[in-house]
């Protein structure tokens, strides 16, 4: 093919890197004056664009974890590089740029670093062979270091798992993909090994150390005399201590066999519970979540990170895991995983949760003892020296089993990194090979990829520093300085590869970090979240999500504080409609015994959004949007009904029992003149249909596509309450109420997730003993948070303990019914509880109060209004008695029952107590014990708390 | 019994008789509004036989022939039960209440008992607002029978036709 014209020279900024594409290959130009220099446009590390990279002195910093590269060569010039680039011939012609594709330079992964590679006669002073224990990602660097600093003597690699060594960082990213190629992460390929002189010994182990002796024992029994033995035996992975951390579906994550068995499990599992909430557990978490897992994270300490990192920027990368659908707990240790009913129950100390797959990542565990063994001095790590060197003669030691050689923030400790392995054990090779020339140290680097974003840390941040943020808290661009004494300490990028760059003199600068030149801010120590900006001063360029997100933000107190503005701003609600009731919801809209027939209708809404429900033809049902497609009338007017079709009365266009347009009058207009445009398709202009879903003879509708079946959208323990009420007889209709209630619709779930207020407000129930607090009873939430379950058993009421009595003003001795049998309970559910509320989000309540039964479907119209529609039910074959039964216990609920009108009347003075006062906030604080989720008892908000997790992570509110 | 196009023009004494029979039955749905606007709802309860029948239905259910009610009493001890239960244990806010019964029309069946129909209207006024607001508009169906005191309801059914109720109905109708 030849030289192929690609740009303009003009179009290339001297100096700069321009991406260009040939033949779909995406290729890198390099301008330098007139000269102009190709290379292939994607790092040999992992997917980036070398166009958005850094070009500086002849090189190419790659932006995702600052490989450089040499522009004329393509020859990888450090970490975490290994492959070289490919490189093209290209020529300036007449102003025109051209490159020859044919040209490309050596496959890269022939080339590398192995060119380096003189085998001088140094064997740093002894020809005994080098001993290796561990082939991990330090034993790698050390090899190449050795050989290239010239060490001729044989060498042993020695390792444990069967594999050469490889690099680990994938396991919890790309290998937990689709698409992850084993070669990729390979540090030394066969290749290498046999290039490199090296003697492997898979799967075997170091056992034992003579090191007077200088003899390495292995497993296999072999013993190895050593000139020089190199400890780079890394860790593995801290398990749990807890009963169950051993059972199938509780994973730990050290090895590619432990990153292919979790890939594996994520395929099938629905909900994942990451345990540890420190790099891995988050890319974990990532890596979950890009799957659309449901993901509940549980950390241990009050923030993430907290022993790493100051709390602001634990925060801010909690905030960054919540935005991208991760349910952070904190404040929780799991004490006991069991299983039960297909999935591991995790026993915390705030409650049970259930997943499919737990996901360990709580640290490292790293592997000293053959060290020990050998003598060499160990203080939670090898110590030793820049050099490598241990204590003891002849032993060097490297990576996560190492200290690093200087103090880190005032103590001695290990950098788990990549790049730590990498410059320990490269020094260490080197050090065996006899080359003591000292290296100016590098700050330490580190990487982690998740939630889309590429994160560096530069430096090592103090736990106790302050923390300086340039851009949005938690969101690309956000760039946090750590300060001790106003010096920079450390910097933390979230997708900012240039931050981390100009970081670089920023740390060694003897001048105190200037914060207003930098257009930066202090994060309070304890701040959670950025202070709010007036909408007025905000960007006008940031994405609506973006504004809102600046402009509502949570109390710091965090979720036992609820801001009025939650009820009573429009925006809110508007984002409600749009992100619950319109999102990954399923929405109940009708019975099924309210459209048993074909051509069966009733009017129903998801959300405030009217909507149609059907029945057709061949009997499937059908949930379509009340919005004439031609001029939005809301065509259907009737509550219920039979209809063969839908005409809409304005202009009579007409559709079929599935929302289908079928008729628009006048489509070809009259002589030719007039009428719809010839390209009008019919079938593009029906009724906005919706996703449908039954269980049980109850219908659901969702505007989501590809939601999760009901059953899992409920989840198990709430299915169970679900199932317990509709338990397979058919419902009978027998009416409905509707009401307005004057209060926001969220006032509803949060006053049947409030178990505390039964007694207190509904004194009817104490009175006449229907209720007293020594009930047995439940507060359940779903591990969403979303749905819950009040539920209580009647017992018998002639014995109340005195003590108990008095706790509630209201038992009043002596009052009675005259009637007390509407109170009875006939026990016809398989269920120990004789009242469950069970709360299914967003808009469904379904009442079993002894045996009046009932839906609550909640149709808001505004932050401020809400419409009650109560559809109540029997079933299919109760007789009279029992029907009149179900009525007469009715008189408890609806808007004129005992209980029902005390809970309206209620919520609307709460919504009242919250007009005239502007910022005000609620109270949710009972039961600290419980941060969020299931309550043991009644004097609890826990389920409330759980519900506002999850509210805010809908509605993306930090 | 009022009917114009009866064919045999009633007599005057029917007239006088239908006249004072209304004029009874006014006069209990007078002092029925008024034991409610004054919330005196055990006066309200004793309105009723023993075998009293009382339920307030929406027009909706009633038209489908659908038994639910907001209130639903089989007998004058669950309407007495309502009504101690609201005096002592309801928590409400307070408010007044004007109960307007009219177009009645008094039927005398072969029994004894009379069947009347009324339509009513019921304002509320709460006490930070200043409107009076219409909360419920329907209509009675009625049986009264006549004891010893004078006419008590065998049964009352109130068909209501504002279907939305605003928030809560806390005083009966
Ligand atoms: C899932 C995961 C993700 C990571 N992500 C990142 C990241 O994004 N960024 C980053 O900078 N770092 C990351 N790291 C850290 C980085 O991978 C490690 O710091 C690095 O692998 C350490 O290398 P090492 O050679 O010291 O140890 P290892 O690579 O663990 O190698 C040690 C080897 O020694 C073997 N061994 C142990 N004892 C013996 C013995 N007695 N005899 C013989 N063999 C023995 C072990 O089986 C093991 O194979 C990640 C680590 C993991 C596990
Ligand atoms: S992708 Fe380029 S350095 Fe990792
Ligand atoms: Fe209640």
């Amino acid at each position: 093919m030849g030289f192929r014209k690609v740009a303009e020279l003009d179009a290339l900024r001297d100096g700069g890197v321009t991406g260009v594409e040939v033949d779909g290959v995406p290729i890198a130009l390099f301008r330098m004056g007139n000269e102009v220099h190709a290379t292939h446009g994607i790092c040999t590390h992992a997917l980036a664009f070398l166009k958005d990279g850094y070009v500086e002195d002849g090189t190419i910093e790659c932006p995702l974890h600052q490989g450089v590269f040499d522009i004329r060569t393509g020859r990888a010039l450090c970490a975490p590089l290994t492959q070289d680039l490919a490189t093209y011939a290209a020529k300036v012609e007449g102003g025109a740029v051209f490159v020859d594709l044919d040209s490309a330079s050596e496959s890269p992964s022939d080339a590398g670093p192995l060119e380096e590679v003189q085998v001088a006669e140094n064997t740093g002073g002894s020809s005994l062979p080098l001993v290796i224990a561990g082939a991990g990602q330090a034993a790698a660097a050390a090899i190449r270091a050795a050989r290239a600093a010239g060490f001729s003597a044989p060498i042993h690699l020695v390792g444990a798992e069967p594999h050469l060594p490889y690099e680990r960082p994938p396991l919890s990213k790309e290998a937990l993909g689709d698409a992850f190629d084993r070669a990729s992460a390979c540090r030394l390929p066969p290749a290498d090994v046999a290039a490199l002189g090296v003697t492997f010994h898979p799967g075997v182990r170091v056992t034992a150390v003579d090191a007077e002796a200088r003899v390495a024992t292995l497993s296999d029994n072999a013993q190895i005399p050593y000139g020089a033995l190199l400890i780079a035996t890394g860790g593995t992975a801290r398990r749990l201590g807890i009963p169950g951390d051993d059972l199938p579906g509780v994973h730990h994550l050290r090895t590619l066999e432990d990153a292919e068995a979790i890939a594996a499990s994520l395929a099938s599992a629905r909900t994942v519970a990451v345990v540890g909430g420190g790099f891995i557990g988050l890319e974990l978490a990532s890596a979950a979540r890009a799957r659309g897992l449901k993901v509940v994270l549980l950390e241990r300490e009050g923030e993430l990170m907290s022993r790493l990192l100051p709390p602001a920027l634990g925060a801010a990368f909690r905030r960054l895991a919540e935005a991208h659908g991760v349910e952070v707990r904190r404040d929780v240790a799991v004490e006991a995983i069991t299983a039960r009913d297909g999935a591991l129950a995790l026993a915390t100390t705030t409650g049970e949760i259930f997943a499919d797959t737990v996901l360990v990542g709580v640290g490292l565990v790293p592997e000293t003892a053959l060290a020990a063994l050998a003598g060499c001095e160990v203080a939670g790590g090898i110590v030793v020296d820049a050099f490598g060197r241990t204590s003891v003669d002849g032993i060097w030691a490297a990576g996560d089993c190492a200290l690093h050689h200087v103090p880190l923030d005032g103590r001695r400790g290990r950098l788990e990194s990549w790049r730590n392995a990498e410059e320990q054990g490269a020094a260490a090779g080197r050090s065996i090979a006899g080359d003591t020339a000292a290296r100016t140290e590098k700050a330490p680097w580190f990487w982690t990829d998740q939630f889309g974003l590429n994160i560096q840390m530069l430096g090592v941040p103090g736990t106790g520093n302050e923390v300086a943020l340039t851009g949005t808290d938690g969101a690309a661009g956000a760039v946090y300085r750590t300060l001790a004494d106003g010096r920079v300490t450390a910097v933390i990028a979230f997708s900012d590869a240039a931050a981390i760059r100009a970081a670089r003199a920023e740390l060694v600068s003897d001048t105190p970090f200037d914060l207003a030149a930098h257009g930066a801010r202090l994060l309070a120590p304890q701040e959670t979240n950025p202070t709010p900006i007036d909408p007025e001063e905000d960007d006008m360029s940031a994405s609506p999500d973006v504004q809102f997100a600046k402009k509502y933000v949570w109390p710091q107190e965090g979720l036992s504080i609820i801001p009025d503005w939650v009820y009573t701003d429009e925006t809110v609600y508007q984002r409600e409609v749009e992100r619950i009731f319109h999102g990954r919801t399923w929405n109940f809209v009708a019975l099924e015994c309210e459209i048993e027939n074909p051509g069966d209708f009733i009017r129903s809404n998801v959300g405030p959004t009217p909507v149609v429900v059907a029945r057709a033809e061949d009997g499937t049902i059908h949930v379509f949007e009340n919005r004439c497609a031609h001029r939005a009338a809301e065509f259907c007017r009737d509550l219920s009904g039979n209809a063969k079709e839908f005409v809409c009365p304005y202009h009579q266009w007409s559709y079929d029992l599935k929302g289908n347009l079928v008729g628009v009058p006048f489509r070809r207009g009259v002589d030719g003149k007039g009428g719809m445009p010839k390209d009008f398709k019919p079938a593009d202009h029906g009724l906005k249909q919706l996703n449908v879903t039954t269980h049980r003879g109850v219908v659901f509708a969702s505007y989501a596509d590809g939601m999760e079946s009901f059953p899992e959208y409920l989840g198990p323990e709430v299915l169970r309450e679900f199932e317990a009420t509709f338990d397979g007889r058919k419902p009978k209709l027998l009416g409905h109420y509707r009401h307005s209630l004057p209060g926001n619709w969220k006032l509803y779930h949060e006053n049947l997730k409030d178990p505390y207020h039964a007694t207190l407000l509904h004194t009817f129930l104490v009175t006449f003993g229907l209720l007293v607090a020594g009930n047995k009873s439940l507060m359940l939430a779903d591990p969403s948070g979303r749905h819950g379950v009040m539920a209580s058993a009647k017992s018998d009421t002639t014995h109340i303990d005195a003590d108990k009595k008095k706790e509630m003003r209201a038992y009043k001795e002596g009052m009675t019914l005259e009637e007390p049998r509407f109170m009875d309970f006939i026990d016809e559910f398989d269920s120990p509880w004789s009242v469950t509320m069970a709360t299914i989000w967003p808009n469904l309540i379904v009442q079993r109060e002894m045996n009046t039964l009932g839906i609550r479907h909640i149709v808001p119209t505004g932050p401020n209004e809400f419409i009650m529609k109560w559809t109540m039910f029997g079933f299919e074959g109760d007789d009279e008695e029992m029907t009149r039964h179900r009525l007469r216990q009715g008189n408890l609920m609806g808007p004129a029952g005992f209980l029902g009108l005390e809970d309206n009347e209620a919520i609307k003075f709460v919504q009242d107590g919250m007009l005239g006062v502007p910022g005000g906030e609620h109270l949710v604080k009972l039961d600290p014990g419980t941060e969020a989720g299931t309550a043991d008892t009644l004097i609890s908000e826990a389920a409330i708390r759980a519900m506002y997790r999850h509210w805010r992570d809908a509605m993306g509110i930090a | 019994m009022l009917n114009p196009s009866s064919a045999n023009a009633p007599s005057r004494d029917d007239l006088i008789d239908a006249l004072l029979l209304k004029a009874e039955v006014e006069a209990f749905n007078e002092a029925y509004a008024s034991a409610l606007d004054e919330q005196r709802l055990a006066d309200w309860a004793e309105m009723f036989t023993v075998n009293g029948f009382y339920n307030i239905i929406s027009r909706e259910n009633y038209d489908r022939k659908l038994p639910v009610g907001l209130i639903y009493c089989e007998n004058r001890g669950m309407i007495r039960d309502r009504a101690f239960a609201l005096e002592k244990t309801a928590m409400f806010a307070p408010r007044y209440l004007r109960h307007m019964v009219g177009n009645l029309k008094v039927a005398e069946a072969v029994d004894g008992s009379i069947d009347a129909t009324a339509n009513y209207v019921v304002f509320q006024v709460l006490f930070d607002r200043p409107d009076a607001t219409i909360h419920q508009v329907g209509r009675y169906i009625d049986r009264f029978v006549r004891e010893e005191g004078g006419l008590k309801l065998a049964s009352r059914i109130c068909i209501y036709d504002s279907l939305l109720i605003d928030n809560a109905l806390c005083i009966p109708v």
